[in-house]
């Protein structure tokens, strides 16, 4: 790195950082409305939800009356302009079945989701790091195999099968948690266990691989060959540099941890934004499941973009200036 | 040191905090698990099984609608017919509803009115078209007039007639008294969070019996076994939505017993309009290709009641004279042959992937069919997918079902009658006779009508009859209750057990 001319370097790489992020949250833009669209006319396409309204001993007549009066019979492109302009002002409608603002519904449930998905974060990524640190450093031990190994399956178990196995023998036979739902830390372990246990699992081989990376390279063997112990070395040296895969790793993970949720969320009754969008989808909810997916790919693009601006405070070699 | 004590510390109160499950619950409160997320509190907005089952906690109807299709006094004290098209129906005294307003006649009017009214989007409002409109004649007391004479009326109005406050109604809106109803039932609303539960607490002021438990809550458990796991664990009182496959799991824990209530029928819907099925003799032999003994054996455990015609052997109507059409294979391929179909037929099989044990049936129904020579090719559908296409008349032989449902009008006509829908058959004598049922009515007589439906259904085979799968409720043994035929989860019939 150029130290000579770090102040003139710092200021052209704010600038451009800025064009960067502005740059970013324009693209950002457009793939929500992409998506938007996309998931507009496929579940418009998917069935009619005024059949599924309405009990099986309605008539003709009645489904007609109902249909007009949701306006599906307008055709789609009218619709979706409706759908867009509303949504524009943040007002995604009512749901069918709720009757209440899906804006409404989506705010009472979002948190239940994240605090979810965070404990699954953070249990994945408690776990994985010193597991990971420790198979790099004791290479080819017992324990490097067994927690590799370990990781092979967690990475290869299905959500809702761990989730109902763990169930029947924490909850029904040891008696030790809550069998579902949401309320004490303790009806968190569990969800939080089955949808975090996967990305524990290859964030340990993602630590792994980066630390024997690093402690290859010729600085860590300087500061052995200084003198610091191997705590420090590995500590300080090592996991630092070792941390920025991870790191985006995880911030790329969160969307798919949000997209986990869905099934967490109906195995373990747990009441957030996941379990309502399955039931909004079967009884073909509609603006429910416009608004939720409009949420979801919000974190998602969000989530993404996150993770490259902090990509370049980490990793002080990456600039997103074109020239050099 | 310090820090050591610190982090002992924090381990013990982590671990104090995991390790309180099984703390003693409360026994004057019930806990009642559902499949599938209240939407509303209004009776009046919802056909969805699950919301109504709540709903049924806090509003009262007029009468209490029985298994044999007759009615017992609910909010109505008594009743008489004025003529075919007029009942005069006298409410009780001094019923009032959970913010002391009175139910009055005024009310039934507010109500009926009500359920016409465009905005509200009343689900039931088909069923209740049959009548014109209510008179008030005094303060208690009032006519409710029908566009013809309508059998069922009384049972209908039991069901779908839930009797709402006027001016709270007016006062709040109808979005909140969706939200925030207040009715004249058993219960009233405590607290609704939203996705998670609806807690009711005993309404002291209820006219009819007391419920025993104060409080009851309703939870919604999506998954099977996470309701299963709740009621042995003893989180949970009752349950719903038991799966066939899961009951002895129940019956075996020693910790909950199953309680029967409403049955659903599924049946093999056959496309008359179109070969092989426009020809009788296709349609009986497919009737005597389906081992229904074997499959109620396999699948059911022998809980399974065979069906003989279209009315459910438990429904008011059904013919007791037709006895089931028996597995026959050598007469189906008789019949085919007869028809012209020597080297057998070959046809799609349509069947809804969300009902319970559906891949299982249909495979067992598609071998007994296969032993008659009747080639299927299976195909399943989501829900919405199935019902498109049942309705754009896709299917040539396809599995749906209805309830078991003690009155036998509303499903005959809906699936019989061509003014209702005639996708896939059309019969005049039996249009004429469902006209019929619908307005006789005497009991006897209207009894006879059906019988004769049954029997003629039963001959022309505009289905495969099949069988009626009684639902059940898991019931914690500390709880007595026993599901009723209707299938909603009424808690002021529950009790502890002893």
């Amino acid at each position: 790195m150029d130290i000579s001319c770090g102040a003139h370097h710092n200021i052209r790489y704010s600038v451009t950082m800025l064009q960067f992020i502005l740059k970013r949250i324009w693209h950002t833009g457009f793939v929500v409305i992409g998506i938007s669209v996309i998931s507009f006319f496929f579940i418009h396409l998917s069935g009619d939800p005024v059949m599924l309204m309405l009990p099986g001993d309605a008539t003709d007549q009645e489904i007609e009356e109902l249909r007009v009066q949701l306006g599906f019979n307008d055709p789609l492109h009218v619709q979706y302009l409706r759908f867009a302009a509303k949504a524009i002002k943040g007002d995604f409608g009512d749901s069918l079945y709720y009757n209440i603002p899906v804006f409404e519904l989506i705010t009472e449930r979002l948190p239940a989701s994240l605090e979810l998905a965070f404990a699954a974060m953070l249990f994945a990524l408690v776990f994985a790091v010193p597991i990971g640190i420790l198979s790099a450093v004791k290479r080819g031990s017992f324990l490097d195999m067994s927690s590799m190994l370990g990781a092979l399956v967690g990475l290869s178990m299905p959500h809702f099968w761990l989730g109902i196995m763990m169930m029947l023998l924490f909850s029904v036979h040891l008696g030790w948690l809550p069998t579902s739902g949401r309320g004490t830390m303790a009806h968190l372990i569990m969800p939080a266990i089955s949808l975090g246990l996967s990305l524990m699992a290859m964030f340990a081989r993602l630590t792994r691989s980066v630390m024997l990376e690093v402690l290859s390279l010729d600085y860590i063997r300087t500061a052995r060959a200084k003198g610091l112990k191997e705590q420090v070395v590995i500590a300080k040296h090592a996991l630092k540099n070792a941390l920025i895969p991870l790191v985006t790793v995880a911030g790329m993970q969160f969307g798919f941890l949000i997209g986990g949720t869905v099934i967490i969320e109906t195995v373990f009754a747990w009441p957030g934004l996941g379990r309502l969008v399955v039931q909004a989808i079967f009884s073909r909810d509609y603006p429910l499941v416009q608004g939720i997916v409009f949420i979801f790919s919000i974190i998602f693009v969000g989530m993404n973009l996150l993770v490259d601006i902090l990509y370049v405070y980490l990793d002080p070699q990456i600039t997103y200036s074109e020239e050099k | 040191m310090k820090r050591s004590f610190a982090i002992v510390l924090t381990v013990v109160m982590l671990f104090a905090l995991f390790v309180s499950p099984g703390l003693a619950r409360d026994t004057d409160e019930l806990i009642v698990l559902q499949e599938s997320e209240v939407v509303g509190l209004d009776l009046m907005r919802s056909s969805l099984q699950n919301t109504m089952s709540v709903c049924y906690n806090l509003h009262d109807t007029l009468f209490f609608p029985q298994e044999d299709a007759s009615v017992k006094p609910a909010l109505a004290e008594k009743w008489e017919k004025i003529d075919d098209l007029t009942w005069k129906i006298t409410l009780r005294k001094g019923v009032k509803f959970h913010n002391g307003e009175p139910v009055n006649a005024e009310a039934v009017k507010f109500s009926f009115d009500r359920i016409f009214n465009p905005e509200i989007k009343c689900p039931h409002k088909g069923k209740l078209s049959a009548f014109k409109e209510v008179v008030v004649l005094d303060d208690l007391s009032f006519k409710i007039m029908t566009n013809d004479p309508f059998a069922p009326g009384l049972y209908i109005l039991g069901i779908y007639f839930p009797i709402v406050p006027p001016k709270y109604i007016q006062e709040v809106g109808d979005k909140k008294f969706n939200t925030s109803p207040i009715g004249c039932g058993p219960y009233r609303l405590k607290k609704w969070m939203r996705g998670e539960s609806v807690i009711l607490e005993r309404f002291e002021g209820y006219y009819g019996p007391k419920p025993y438990y104060k409080t009851v809550v309703f939870k919604t458990v999506p998954e099977p076994a996470a309701r299963i796991a709740a009621l042995i664990t003893g989180e949970a009182d009752v349950i719903s939505g038991v799966p066939v496959h899961k009951r002895t799991e129940i019956e075996a824990s020693g910790k909950a017993y199953l309680s029967s209530q409403m049955g659903v029928m599924p049946y093999l819907g056959l496309n008359t309009y179109k070969a092989p099925f426009d020809d009788v003799r296709v349609r009986q032999a497919v009737n005597y290709a389906i081992n229904r003994e074997l499959i109620n054996k396999a699948l059911f455990g022998d809980k399974a009641i065979i069906c003989k015609g279209p009315i459910s052997p438990r429904t008011f109507g059904s013919d007791p004279g037709l006895k089931p059409y028996p597995f026959d294979p050598a007469k189906a391929k008789a019949l085919l042959a007869e028809a012209g179909y020597e080297n057998g037929i070959e046809v799609r099989f349509a069947y809804p992937t969300y009902m319970s044990q559906i891949q299982e049936q249909a495979e067992a129904i598609a071998a007994g069919l296969a032993d008659a020579g009747i080639k299927t090719k299976l195909e399943p559908f989501e829900r919405a997918v199935m019902w498109q296409r049942y309705k754009a008349k896709k299917h040539q032989m396809y599995i749906y079902w209805w309830d078991d449902a003690p009155e036998p009008d509303r499903y005959m006509y809906s699936l019989f009658h061509s003014q209702s829908r005639d996708y896939y058959y059309k019969n005049p004598t039996v249009d004429v006779l469902l006209d019929l049922g619908r307005t006789i009515l005497d009991r006897n007589e209207r009894a006879k009508v059906y019988n004769k439906i049954d029997q003629v259904l039963y001959e022309d085979c505009p289905w495969a009859y099949l069988y009626v799968i009684p639902e059940v409720f898991g019931v914690s043994n500390k709880v007595f209750y026993e599901g009723n035929r209707d299938g909603f989860l009424n808690m002021r019939w529950a009790k502890p057990k002893n």
